[in-house]
């Protein structure tokens, strides 16, 4: 389960409401029950986070329940939430003192509530994460709802840390295995999450219990605690150790979070009092959280979690309803995307190709992957016959009569793709958005109304690039824009400019690196230059996966455009005609630190020029993209924030790219 | 000539009834899951039940609208986690609504077409006022079919005091203030304890416990009841203290042929001996359980010095009187409501009925002497319902 899920609302810029804690006296024949309701007055859409007021409000009501006659405490949520965790909105531009201070400030309170004496119980009734299962670990016990969807640590994802006793409560509840694996590798994953089930089954939670009546008897369960042994100490070692060989392959170093929190997990496991793991805590926070990565992390985080929902550029036109859609080309592409509508739209698909072999294995491709999601559970075998059978192929353009869309995927020629569109026009109606997903010739040229680009994997990658021509209507775009959300993709916009926004960002990267090579630099010399970055693949690795010949293609018609920076490779031509060869023009081998430079230079000139040139309206943009189409790392805040964190874009144009006005070239 | 079977009542519980409107305990509890809440009460309380051996579960409401309209004893048997294979349906009678559940309910299980049914109702009148969503033909008014007061209860109170001119007021406020005081001590014993199940339930101040009927005041005098306004009538004699309040709350119990007692091992504690449903002037609605009271007796062969316990609705003082007055019975009688009515604890319309079995069946363990009872309703629109029990528990 991933956080993206989530997390839409987890963030939010504006003002978030204040966080109660509200105490209930509830009469039972075992005594007085303080049962404490964590609550914003809002509904599941606005999830509760500890701000500045909630810790007040718990401060305030301590007091009652250390001075109270109280058989148990029963700790909870409002409906479907039982606390999001920290207020991240007060993070960006934080201070060493507000991040110590932060922390110290739960710290001191949760041990409070971990110092009551009488049974307490957090009833974790919903989506629990960050500070909230901090605060749900500082209770005697837990019990856990099957409904919970949404139960994890996320913020190594976010360049921190569980700063309010999580590294030192979790391995000390769990184990040092499952303490890394919840604390560093899942958010590391995507920020991988965990459902109620599951954290019952690792050991955070006591009872796991159905959602009917979840107060109820977790308010049954608090007045009839266990005992619980205490856990065994245990040799964690080899576990920390294999965890920091792992984290070292996939981060190379680049995002000091994880490392710190698994030094903190080592020292909870090996001696430290809570106080001192409390007071590790608050040190490590007050230099990570001001830090570049954590604040390159949140910047990243906003923009994928808040921004790109916020659709900016999306006209205000209706969209049209897309209630078929039609697909030129018959390519593992485009049979990814063909799976892809009707798992997400569920309307017929019309497939299109001239060879009925390629239709053939297009089909079986689709089937094949409905079958897969039968597998998983996620239809009826029915369900999958209804969709296969929304499929129907032709070499010929009969089916698309009544298309309300047709994308074209089919080879990167523009003759080609010029023939098909005049081709598609006679047989659609005049309504039909006509869109292709080339991924670097001109939409214009090409003939179609706008470019809905795609990222491969296509069931993977969240990103599109909607390409707008001057051709473009808004009621043309609104109904991309419809259709890809509908999808669930989040869309760029982009003007129809050579290779869009990420293939240009990537190919430029790719020459630093080709010219390196053919420079006598060994690849792998080369790789792990760039994967100093911590970038989630080596140049050599996306190389091989999106393809030379394609790669070699891009180039090309960015070397069309811009012959300066984009000279073509006889290395990449070598590679792109399967032969392994590289074009070695002198002996002149660069230092990684050196190929590095060169390559931040690179992205940083090629950026601006992006910028400059508008083909995205800011900065962001870049990033947005990046971040999801080419799965960069938040700490990079997509790639911008780190050059403008380290100086790049000031030294060579005066400015941080954050500044650089879109457009203002033309 | 096919015999018919047995209908026994094994058990019945309740939520605690709530004050409609935002400032009562339910406000932002939806209706169903009051329902579940009860369901999976009863379920838990009577463990040795096969929950797949549920034929049926019969669900009632007066307004089948929001979150009371989804063919509510099928929703609440879903929600409450039965397995698919149980059905569920909705009926409506208005404030009969549980008891017709319970006798739609029996006459599944006489006729042998079900073993086991949970039968009861949930009415949230703060998420549904009376009246809501009902278009009146306007033929009821064109050709006087009623008279417009039938369509407010409390006008239909009024009425019964003109009616009856022997039942004053203060009768009604003396009544009213028994019922409190009845009431007071009931929850003092087990009675309460026993037939209401406490529910967590999300409030504006975070999670509470409701765990107690939201319209008991002890303290009730005759000076304060005397000085409440006439809300119905200007000079009138129907006040908010001699009448029940607007009500969320939820009921359910537990019907069993004899085959299931045994199979399940089930304890009943009431047989169903008779019922009827009665029908008289709208407007005069309260009238309706002196009718149906006369048939159900006929129909069981007995006669009113037979039966050993009433529980009757108190919608209105004046109705429970019009009652006596009409039977015969001496409202001060000690086998009438012994443990306060609907003025102490509300009426929610359509779920109030099993709210009387259930206390019905606790007092014949009180009493083993008495071994028939009778549970009745008046009914909107001018109806009543009115059910006759065998108290298992006397030994018999």
């Amino acid at each position: 389960m991933s956080g993206w899920a989530w997390a839409p609302r987890w963030s939010g810029r504006t003002s978030l409401p204040d966080t109660e804690f509200k105490l209930a006296p509830v009469e039972t024949e075992r005594g007085r029950v303080a049962l404490v309701t964590i609550d914003n007055g809002e509904d599941y859409t606005k999830p509760t986070f500890f701000g500045r007021a909630a810790l007040e409000s718990l401060e305030r009501l301590l007091p009652a329940l250390e001075d109270g006659d109280w058989a148990a405490l029963v700790l909870t949520g409002k409906p479907f939430v039982f606390a999001a965790g920290a207020d991240i909105t007060r993070f960006p531009n934080a201070t060493r003192e507000l991040a110590v201070e932060g922390s110290r400030a739960g710290h001191e309170l949760f041990s409070r509530l971990r110092g009551l004496p009488f049974p307490t119980v957090a009833a974790i009734n919903g989506a629990c994460l960050g500070g909230g299962v901090e605060i749900a670990l500082h209770c005697d016990a837990r019990t856990i709802s099957t409904a919970v969807r949404h139960f994890a640590c996320p913020e190594c994802f976010l360049g921190i840390f569980p700063a309010w006793g999580g590294t030192q409560l979790i391995p000390r509840l769990v184990g040092a295995e499952t303490a890394v694996k919840f604390v560093v590798a899942n958010p590391m994953r995507q920020n991988r999450m965990l459902g109620g089930p599951e954290a019952f089954e690792l050991g955070f939670a006591d009872r796991l219990l159905e959602p009917a009546e979840f107060v109820d008897e977790s308010i049954a369960f608090a007045l009839d605690l266990p005992d619980r042994a205490q856990r065994p100490p245990e040799d964690a070692a080899e576990i920390l150790r294999k965890a920091r060989n792992r984290l070292d392959d996939q981060v190379r170093g680049a995002a000091p979070a994880p490392y710190v929190a698994l030094d903190l997990i080592e020292g909870a496991l090996t001696g430290w009092s809570l106080q001192e793991g409390y007071a590790a805590e608050e040190a490590a926070v007050g230099e990570l959280l001001p830090g570049p990565q954590a604040q390159a992390s949140l910047y990243a985080f906003d923009l994928v979690e808040r921004r790109a929902k916020s659709a900016p550029g999306r006209p205000d036109a209706e969209p049209r309803p897309i209630r078929k859609v039609g697909l030129v080309g018959a390519g593992l592409m485009a049979a990814q995307l063909a799976t892809l509508f009707l798992r997400r739209l569920e309307v017929p698909v019309a497939l299109r190709d001239v060879s009925e072999e390629a239709l053939a294995s297009a089909r079986e491709t689709i089937e094949e992957a409905l079958a897969e999601q039968v597998a998983k559970g996620r239809y009826d075998e029915g369900k999958a016959r209804f969709l296969a059978s929304l499929v129907s192929t032709s070499t010929g353009y009969d089916d698309f009569a009544d298309c309300d869309l047709v994308l074209e995927a089919v080879f990167e020629e523009v003759e080609v793709k010029q023939q098909v569109f005049r081709e598609v026009r006679e047989h659609v109606r005049k309504d039909c958005v006509l869109a292709t997903n080339t991924s670097s010739l001109s939409v214009e040229e090409i003939g179609a109304d706008v470019g809905i680009h795609f990222f491969n994997p296509v069931a993977v990658l969240p990103l599109v690039e909607l390409v707008r021509t001057p051709q473009t209507d808004d009621e043309t775009l609104a109904t991309a824009w419809a259709f890809a959300e509908r999808l669930r993709k989040r869309p760029v916009l982009v003007a129809d400019a050579p290779a869009f926004v990420v293939n240009r960002v990537l190919t430029r990267l790719m020459i630093v690196v080709l010219e390196a090579l053919e420079h006598g630099t060994d690849p792998d010399e080369a790789d792990d230059a760039i994967l100093r970055l911590g970038l989630p693949m080596a140049p050599s690795v996306l190389l091989q996966m999106v393809g030379p010949r394609v790669a070699n293609h891009v180039l090309e018609t960015l070397h069309a455009a811009y012959p300066e920076r984009f000279p073509l490779s006889e290395t990449l031509a070598n590679y792109a005609d399967g032969r392994d060869e590289i074009a070695v023009e002198a002996d002149e081998r660069r230092s990684q630190d050196e190929l590095l430079e060169t390559a931040l230079e690179a992205l940083a000139d090629e950026i601006r020029l992006l910028l400059e040139e508008g083909v995205v309206a800011e900065a962001k943009d870049v990033d947005t993209a990046l971040l999801l189409g080419a799965g960069w790392p938040f700490w990079l805040g997509g790639i911008t924030k780190h050059l403008d964190q380290v100086g790049i874009s000031e030294r060579m144009f005066g400015r941080p790219l954050a500044e650089v006005d879109a457009g203002a070239k033309a | 000539m096919r015999e018919l079977r047995e209908v026994f009542y094994v058990d019945g519980v309740r939520t605690a009834f709530g004050r409609a409107g935002p400032k009562g305990v339910f406000w932002r509890t939806r209706a169903d899951d009051m329902g579940v809440k009860v369901v999976r009460e009863l379920l838990s309380r009577n463990p040795s039940l096969p929950p797949e051996r549920i034929d049926d579960v019969v669900m009632a409401a007066t307004a089948q609208v929001g979150d009371q309209g989804l063919t509510l004893g099928r929703d609440v048997a879903l929600l409450a986690g039965l397995p698919q294979s149980v059905p569920g349906f909705a009926v409506d009678r208005m404030c009969a609504g549980a008891l017709t559940a319970v006798t739609c309910g029996a006459g599944e299980i006489a006729m042998g077409a079900a073993d086991v049914v949970l039968a009861g109702g949930i009415e949230h009148m703060g998420r549904h006022p009376m009246g809501e969503d009902v278009d009146f033909n306007p033929r009821f008014v064109a050709e006087r079919l009623v008279d417009t007061s039938a369509v407010t209860m409390g006008a239909t109170a009024e009425n019964l005091h003109d009616r009856l001119p022997q039942l004053t007021k203060e009768a009604a406020d003396a009544y009213a203030m028994r019922s409190q005081q009845r009431a007071a001590a009931a929850w003092q014993n087990g009675v309460m304890h026993e037939t209401v199940v406490p529910m967590s339930v999300f409030t504006d101040d975070g999670w509470r416990v409701a765990d107690r009927d939201e319209f008991l005041r002890p303290e009730t005098s005759m000076d304060a009841l005397a000085a409440l306004p006439t809300p119905f009538r200007p000079g009138g004699r129907v006040t908010a203290g001699n009448s029940a309040g607007l009500t969320d709350g939820a009921t359910v119990a537990l019907l069993a042929s004899e085959d299931a007692l045994g199979e399940h091992g089930l304890e009943p504690r009431m047989r169903l001996v008779a019922y009827a449903f009665a029908g008289v002037e709208p407007e005069l609605m309260g009238l309706g359980p002196v009718p149906a009271t006369r048939t159900a007796l006929e129909r069981a062969g007995l006669t009113l010095d037979e039966i050993g316990l009433f529980e009757l609705n108190e919608p209105f003082a004046v109705q429970v009187l019009s009652w006596c007055d009409g039977l015969g019975v001496d409202p001060e009688d000690e086998r009438l409501n012994p443990y306060g009515g609907a003025i102490a604890c509300g009426h929610p319309l359509a779920a109030t009925g099993v709210r009387l079995l259930a206390q019905l069946a606790y007092g014949f363990r009180e009493r083993p002497q008495a071994r028939y009872g009778l549970t009745a309703l008046c009914v909107g629109m001018g109806m009543g319902a009115a059910l006759v029990w065998e108290n298992l528990a006397a030994g018999h």
